[in-house]
């Protein structure tokens, strides 16, 4: 089974929400943060970004081919199988 | 010409050097509430999106929303200057909140309640669109509802929403004037009955949409 992976903005409290949320529930997950990235890398993470989301608003949290887009505390639950 | 790169153009400053926190609230309070919207209640939430604005500020210009990404094309980005509220009025009235939730509704008692809200407006929303007080009887003003411009009418006393597209040669309606409940068209006259959105002319008459006030602030659901 993937690991749940989460693109985030340096900038953007609801993200550094959504991992505290991770990490407290005991969760393993990677992290993008896409406003460090810079040239190939950075608009790779765009597109991915993109084509989970449909847009550029974090965060943005998917695994196995679910996709939850903010701070969505139910929609994370059910991605990370915490319920 | 050479092929050398140029380097990226300065980006223009939209606020004078050493803006702080207290500015960006003395600004965009008075503006957001006429939106119907305030700070969120959570202090400490306010306080770190509002050191990310000024970061942000510093780097690109302007205060950009912290939770979105910059495309580095200003036309494109101005959608996400902050408040972002009116290119997002739709979405936001459905969430209570705008995306980053430095503002919540006024009707919204805490906003910590909040955090983690994402709901999306799939079906009619209720949006703020006027305080009671704000227009006068035959007053006219176009708003732009997500995707959908419309005409906001004060008519009697009461207000009413109809698509502000005539259905003759497509002018904006808010262009032209109101007499008692009608909504007259400014390039060829035809008339509305901001009622029910009739008109005279066969298979023209254009949609209303439900209104309703409270608490002194009016509501029209889309």
């Amino acid at each position: 089974m993937a690991r749940l992976k989460v693109y985030a903005l340096s900038t953007c409290p609801y993200c550094k929400q959504a991992r505290a949320f991770l990490t407290d529930n005991g969760v393993d997950f990677d992290v993008v943060e896409v406003d460090k990235l810079t040239g190939a890398e950075r608009d790779q993470a765009v597109a991915e970004v993109k084509a989970l989301s449909g847009g550029t608003s974090f965060p943005v949290l998917t695994k196995d081919g679910a996709v939850v887009v903010g701070y969505d505390r139910g929609g994370i639950m059910k991605l990370a199988g915490l319920q | 010409m050479s092929d050398a790169a140029q380097p990226a153009p300065i980006p223009r400053r939209r606020f004078a050097e050493g803006v702080t926190a207290d500015d960006l609230r003395g600004y965009m309070a008075p503006y957001v509430a006429r939106l119907g919207y305030r700070f969120n209640t959570d202090e400490g939430f306010v306080a770190e999106l509002l050191d990310s604005e000024l970061g942000i500020l510093a780097e690109a210009g302007d205060v950009y929303c912290p939770c979105r990404l910059r495309s580095g094309d200003p036309k494109e980005d101005a959608a996400i200057v902050c408040p972002c509220i009116a290119v997002n009025v739709v979405e936001f009235a459905a969430m209570r909140k705008c995306w980053c939730g430095l503002f919540i509704r006024t009707d919204v008692e805490d906003g910590s309640t909040l955090h983690g809200v994402i709901e999306k407006a799939d079906g009619p929303t209720e949006v703020r669109v006027a305080a009671k007080d704000d227009m006068r009887d035959g007053e006219v003003r176009h708003l732009k509802l997500g995707k959908r411009d419309v005409a906001l009418v004060r008519a009697a006393g009461n207000y009413y929403v109809l698509s502000n597209v005539c259905r003759h040669a497509f002018a904006p309606l808010s262009d032209g004037f109101v007499e008692g409940f009608e909504l007259v068209c400014p390039l060829h006259g035809w008339r509305f009955d901001v009622r029910d959105g009739s008109t005279d002319h066969p298979d023209s008459d254009v949609r209303t949409y439900p209104v309703a006030v409270r608490d002194g602030e009016v509501f029209v659901t889309i």
